[in-house]
């Protein structure tokens, strides 16, 4: 196993010349070959030699098949032929798929032999994800869209779903798994490399599908464990106190569907707001945290999202709408 | 006039064995596995040991009809310009020559579907 | 040496008889005029029809693509709302799976297969219309809910419990069931009548080792349909009873389990994929010896590619459920399927290259774009092999680097040989030829359109570009490559036009092509062309695979009319049938001719789902009855009955039966192949069940009774005894006891409504009810299941009745009562699967826990 560490991976090392990574997309949050996670890394090892052998194949098959239709006829052809079909029609691709079969094989055991150090609950949603952390001895911690996950450590993602089939997947790190009614699905992840990824939903799941993200937040591990002391706290009490924020939120009917912990909202519809101001981005993934984002997501959620669950509240008077994102963005 | 039956004059039925024998093969493996993970054990020994057993059962079945299928096509390798013939025979050979070659494919196929059983210890 | 009786000499040349004779099969095979046109039901015309349709629905699915690249083409655009880009994916994958690419299988095969078997029709003429009818009203009808905004948006693939929940996924997915569901009715006609075409109506000495490759795969891709289409029926019945009713298959809080929809829609949706590409396979296959002037390398590899991937494609389905869930070792038997069928898919490539190696091939339009597809499929067969690879799938799954994967195998293996086809076969249509410049111009636009649309969209799978995205955030890095795959899809789209525009245009323009303008070895170019409707002049002796090369002077004795059947005195349409290894002629078989019941029929079954769609339950019975009475009307006028002769000479001494019943005549077989596919479909129905059992860890769950067993067992009897005295029918009208038989036949109903009642009966008193649990809606959908089969068995067995009183059946002429009996065999099995399924198995399984 490759040393985990903090630089980006790219490539067989062979190939690693200077416009690869441009070419591969290295550098991009959601790429299978960003190689921020162990798995994605087991992955990747197979993708550059099935490339390679692809190549050489497709070479192989489309000069022979020029060489065919150049070359004259000839008696002895048809004996020629015959040996063509067995040995490049059945021997040589029979060695070539069992190879394939084995190896994949192999590395599919490599993947499930991890033992998780750490477990954390994801529940898709149309179309967002609510994601739960409960460590024994403390208090669950519950926030949505975003997954943070120690860095080295072998984290298993409980999947599961109450709507749809939804299928959480962040390339960088590893591969996708589906989130089935019914049914708890696991993913192992193993990040190596420290950084913000991108995930998403990889199986259609209705209307707005296309805009179901989230982020991978990868730290160190003592980082990790800071954070969630802090996320199991309730929300941050001069948040509560300052400005009249917590009764915009509850006049305006928020805590139906929202919860922030340490206040009587608490709905259970919506994302867990308890925190939402440390998180990087809103609207699953969609934009980043801004206070100017965030107020248009309040006012216009449909035009930044379109088919999204939550209401637009457009008639909320303008000073209503700043305490409230004001108090929202104070909820570190 | 008389015809000649699909079943035991036509040979008809070594053409289709050999595929029907890893579909067979290919259901109780999947079966076999799904019914065992499903039940919540999570050693996979016993069911990989029944698989492989059914694994020989079924190369040995195909042996049987790739011997037979020799016979019909009177030869291993050897090739005749004769199975395109006007004869009876030659329809003969020409399924012979086609079963055989389906049991070597369906024997390949066989023993990779028994391949995840050894290799995987765990459902 | 053919094994046929001797066969007496030519008839010497007379111009008066050739002349008479053709007037005779004129008056017989002419095509009515007029808007009457619309009644024919000759396969040539058919045919044709069937292509047109089938490419017209290739193109809306195309302009669909164009929408899909149109909208993708930059990030954040808004050229199409979510909402319609939803439907227009949804309809570009079904349009183009539905409705071009397994239809246009049976579009060239009803076109070219009777003409390749010299025979001069299919054996059931009517219902190659019925189904073309069928095509055309579903397609319309699913096509067009788009200009209502109504159109399907759940995924071509349909999952549940998306598309069960009727408040997310509206009249649209209504639709794509209902109107799928029966155009896959069509689809299992033709696949009837093409299997019974193959094995049944091929010419004289052609033994099974002789029959061209084509017909090969035309046998095995209709098997194909038969065993993959019916569990999709049976997924589509669970999941319109599930949106209609609210029975519980794919509810998890019910028992119900959304991987069973998946589970049933791959079974066919992986076979699929090898019933489009074979027939194209095939169509190269037929191709090349032509424009590679030599014989095929390896005729019995190909034989044995075509059966083996068949069977090797039915273990394929879970490798599109890789990221459910599934356990490891589960995973590994479909990815060792997966690669496996590349084995026999790489050794039919390699019989094609090993025949251009050994033959002389010369450029034309076909043999490029037969290289085309070469260079395409074989690189969306190497994606093919990784994403077989269950780890890699893991990335790849549901990206766009599948999207190129299966445009790669579906354009490549399945849309470049289709459009080599059109050039080679154009001319067999039209008698004229298509431009080669144009054609030249075509593929290149088309070859190199689809590969800058399609090369780089497997960088923006692996850049982590997921599929069925109606937009996609600027921040991403997607934008220079999609816009790079929405410039290839015009260049691809303009390739398509120049296509198009050369088919379209007026013949005038067009070079005439002479009557076998590709030196072809296959008996199609025996036809004599436009304005001759009855295909072949006379159906010749075949002793060779390339009877048009080794058998010297064919042509002219087939066009002069001295071999069999040259005349149709009479004017009746008809045709020989031969056995189905050695092809030696067993007797003529009359084909009706034009008719309007065909269309009404098929409009009659068209308005029973349409009219369901909208839950218009009494108009649909009103229809359904319709359809019944006009299929009755269908069959009482136009098939079985006594021969006003016996027999019938077909000249040069060979005198045939007349009439067939039984398991030579070619209803049986249909009735065969029939109940073979329904089987199948009830098979999806028993996997249900067995699937469910093995999910969960108590079934029957706690609080469902299993249906009583004495019912049960009562309802077993009574069926048995139908069956029984349909058989006691058929025995005593063959020893010429009428009175009896006709008695058995009468007393049929009763014993089977008793059957049926005891079942209904057997599940209601422990009062299950299918809206409470997967368990109870799944012994109700057997019962269904049953009660339906039962109700068809009980009006053949009236229909044979009133035959026997109307003395259209005696004891020697009883078809139709055979094969109502084979009917009642196999219902007779599927009653006591389903029985022992729902009776005893609870008590077993419940032994076992």
């Amino acid at each position: 196993m490759r040393s985990p560490g903090t630089r980006t991976w790219c490539g067989p090392r062979l190939l690693r010349l200077a416009p690869l990574p441009v070419l591969c997309g290295c550098e991009g949050r959601h790429s299978w070959l960003a190689g921020a996670g162990a798995e994605a890394r087991a992955i990747e090892s197979l993708f550059w030699p099935f490339l390679i052998g692809s190549a050489i194949v497709w070479t192989a098959v489309m000069a022979f098949a020029v060489f065919a239709y150049r070359s004259a006829a000839s008696d002895k052809g048809e004996r020629v032929g015959r040996a063509v079909i067995l040995w490049g029609g059945a021997v040589v691709p029979t060695i070539v798929v069992a190879m394939l079969l084995l190896t994949g094989l192999l590395t599919l055991r490599a993947l499930s032999a991890r033992s998780p150090a750490l477990t954390v609950q994801v529940d898709g949603e149309q179309w967002w994800w609510r994601v739960a952390y409960r460590v024994p001895g403390q208090a669950e911690v519950v926030t949505a869209n975003e997954i943070r996950l120690p860095r080295g450590e072998t984290a298993e993602l409980l999947l599961t779903s109450d709507d749809v089939i939804h299928s959480l997947w962040a390339p960088a790190l590893g591969g996708k798994m589906d989130m089935v009614p019914g049914r708890t699905n696991r993913l192992t992840l193993t990040p190596l490399t420290i950084g913000s990824w991108g995930g998403l939903c990889a199986e259609y799941c209705g209307a707005a599908h296309a805009q179901m993200r989230f982020e991978v937040v990868v730290t160190e591990p003592e980082a990790f464990r800071d954070w969630l002391a802090d996320e199991a706290m309730p929300a941050a009490p001069e948040a509560l106190s300052e400005g009249g924020g917590l009764d915009a939120f509850l006049d305006a009917g928020c805590g139906a569907c929202h919860t922030i912990r340490g206040t009587e909202a608490d709905g259970p519809v919506g994302p867990d707001l308890t925190h939402v101001g440390g998180r990087g981005r809103i609207g699953a993934g969609l934009v980043p945290l801004t206070a100017a984002n965030l107020s248009r997501w309040i006012s216009h959620t449909d035009d930044v999202k379109p088919g999204v669950r939550m209401p637009a509240y457009p008639d909320l008077a303008p000073e209503a709408l700043d305490r409230l994102v004001a108090f929202l963005m104070a909820l570190k | 006039m008389t015809y000649p039956r699909i079943i035991d004059d036509g040979s008809v039925w070594i053409v289709i064995m050999p595929p029907v024998i890893w579909a067979g093969h290919f259901l109780a493996a999947y079966w076999i596995a799904a019914v065992w993970c499903a039940r919540g054990m999570g050693v996979l020994a016993p069911a990989a040991w029944a698989i492989l057993a059914l694994t020989l059962i079924a190369l040995a079945a195909i042996g049987w009809i790739a011997r037979i299928a020799t016979v019909r096509y009177e030869g291993l390798l050897r090739h005749e310009a004769s199975i395109a013939d006007d004869r009876e025979r030659s329809r003969e050979r020409f399924l012979g020559h086609v079963a055989l070659l389906l049991c070597a494919l369906n024997a390949v196929a066989v023993i990779f579907t028994a391949a995840p059983s050894l290799v995987f210890g765990q459902c | 040496m053919t094994g046929l009786p001797d066969i007496g000499p030519a008839p010497p040349d007379d111009a008066a008889r050739d002349r008479a004779e053709r007037d005779d099969l004129l008056a017989a095979w002419e095509t009515p005029s007029g808007f009457r046109r619309l009644s024919a039901v000759n396969n040539s015309l058919i045919g044709r029809w069937y292509l047109g349709t089938a490419f017209g629905f290739f193109l809306f699915a195309g302009v669909l693509a164009l929408m899909i690249r149109t909208q993708l083409a930059v990030p954040d655009n808004s050229f199409l709302s979510m909402e319609l880009y939803n439907q227009v994916f949804t309809l570009h994958g079904t349009a183009m799976m539905f409705l071009f690419a397994i239809p246009i299988f049976e579009a060239v095969a009803i076109l070219i297969l009777p003409e390749m078997l010299g025979a001069r029709d299919l054996p059931f003429p009517r219902l190659s219309a019925f189904g073309f009818w069928c095509f055309v009203i579903g397609g319309t009808f699913v096509c067009g809910s788009i200009f209502f905004g109504a159109a399907p948006n759940g995924g071509w693939f349909m999952y549940a419990p998306l598309s069960s929940d009727t408040d997310q996924t509206g009249i649209g997915t209504d639709i794509w069931l209902l109107g799928l569901s029966f155009i896959e009715v069509a689809s299992i006609a033709a696949a009837i009548e093409l299997i019974v075409g193959v094995l049944k109506c091929r010419p004289p000495g052609m033994r099974i080792n002789l029959m061209p490759l084509y017909c090969w795969y035309v046998l095995v891709v209709a098997g194909m349909i038969l065993f993959a289409f019916p569990p999709l029926i049976a997924g589509d019945l669970l999941l319109e009873m599930e949106r209609a009713f609210d029975w519980a298959f794919f509810d998890a809080d019910r028992g119900g389990d959304p991987l069973l929809w998946q589970h049933l829609f791959w079974i066919f949706g992986h076979p699929e994929v090898y019933i489009i590409f074979l027939p194209s396979i095939a169509l190269i296959a037929t191709m090349l010896p032509a424009l590679a002037r030599t014989r095929i390398v390896g005729h019995s590899w190909i034989v044995l590619s075509a059966i083996g991937v068949a069977f090797l494609s039915f273990g394929l389905w879970v490798h599109h459920m890789f990221t459910t869930g599934l356990p490891n070792i589960s995973l590994g038997f479909f990815s060792a399927a997966s690669e496996a069928v590349a084995i026999p898919t790489g050794i039919q490539i390699f019989c094609l290259l090993a025949t251009v190696l050994v033959g002389r091939a010369t450029a034309s339009v076909p043999l490029l774009f037969a290289g085309g597809a070469l260079a395409i499929f074989v690189f969306g067969g190497l994606t093919g092999v990784m994403v077989a690879v269950v780890p890699f799938d893991f990335q790849a799954h549901d990206s766009h680097f599948v999207v190129a994967h299966l445009h790669y195998t579906l354009i490549g293996g399945m849309l470049f040989p289709i459009f080599a086809a059109v050039y080679y076969w154009h001319p067999f249509v039209t008698g004229r030829m298509l431009s080669p410049r144009l054609g030249r111009w075509a593929f290149w636009l088309i070859f190199a359109g689809f590969n800058i649309t399609f090369l780089p969209m497997h960088w923006t799978g692996v850049l982590g570009m997921p599929r069925r995205v109606w937009t996609y955030a600027e921040e991403m890095g997607w934008g220079a490559l999609n816009m790079t795959s929405t410039i290839g899809a015009y260049i691809l789209a303009t390739g398509v036009a120049i296509m198009v525009f050369d088919v379209v245009r007026p013949r005038r323009f067009k070079a005439p092509a002479g009557v076998d303008p590709w030196k072809a070895p296959t008996l199609e170019w025996l036809r004599e062309g436009p304005g001759h409707p009855w295909g072949i002049r006379s159906v010749p002796v075949i002793t060779t695979r390339y009877p048009l090369w080794q058998q010297p002077g064919l042509f002219e004795e087939v066009t002069r009319g001295k071999w069999f059947l040259a005349d149709a005195s009479g004017g009746h349409r008809e045709m020989i049938v031969t056995d189905i290894l050695d092809a030696r002629p067993m007797f003529v078989q009359r084909v009706p001719g034009p008719g309007w019941v065909t269309i009404l029929s098929a409009a009659f079954l068209g308005a029973v789902f349409i009219l369901a769609t909208w839950h218009l339950w009494t108009a649909a019975v009103l229809c359904g009855g319709g359809f019944l009475a006009t299929v009755l009307w269908w069959l009482w006028t136009g098939t079985g009955g006594v021969p006003p002769t016996p027999e019938r000479d077909c000249g040069r001494g060979l005198i045939l039966p007349l009439y067939a019943s039984g398991n030579g005549s070619v209803g049986w077989w249909a009735m065969f192949i029939t109940m073979i596919g329904d089987t199948t479909a009830f098979a999806g129905l028993v996997f249900a069940y067995a699937f469910f059992w093995t999910v969960h860890p108590a079934f029957p769950p706690p609080g469902s009774e299993p249906p009583g067993l004495p019912t049960a067992a009562l309802a077993a009897l009574s069926l048995s005894v139908a069956w029984l005295l349909m058989t006691v029918a058929q025995g005593a009208n063959r020893a010429g006891r009428g009175s009896l038989s006709r008695w058995a036949l009468a007393i049929v109903p009763l014993a089977a409504a008793a059957g049926v009642a005891s079942l209904v009966l057997a599940a209601g008193a422990v009062g299950l009810d299918p809206t409470r649990h997967a368990y109870d809606a799944t012994v109700w959908v057997l019962i269904l299941w049953i009660g339906v089969h039962v109700a068809v068995g009980v009006i053949m067995d009236l229909y044979c009745l009133a035959r026997l009183m109307a003395g259209r059946m005696d004891a020697s002429h009883d078809a139709e009562l055979r094969n109502s009996v084979l009917y009642w065999n196999f219902l007779l099995v599927q009653a006591l699967v389903t029985i022992a399924v729902i009776g005893l198995f609870p008590l077993v399984s419940g032994g076992i826990r």
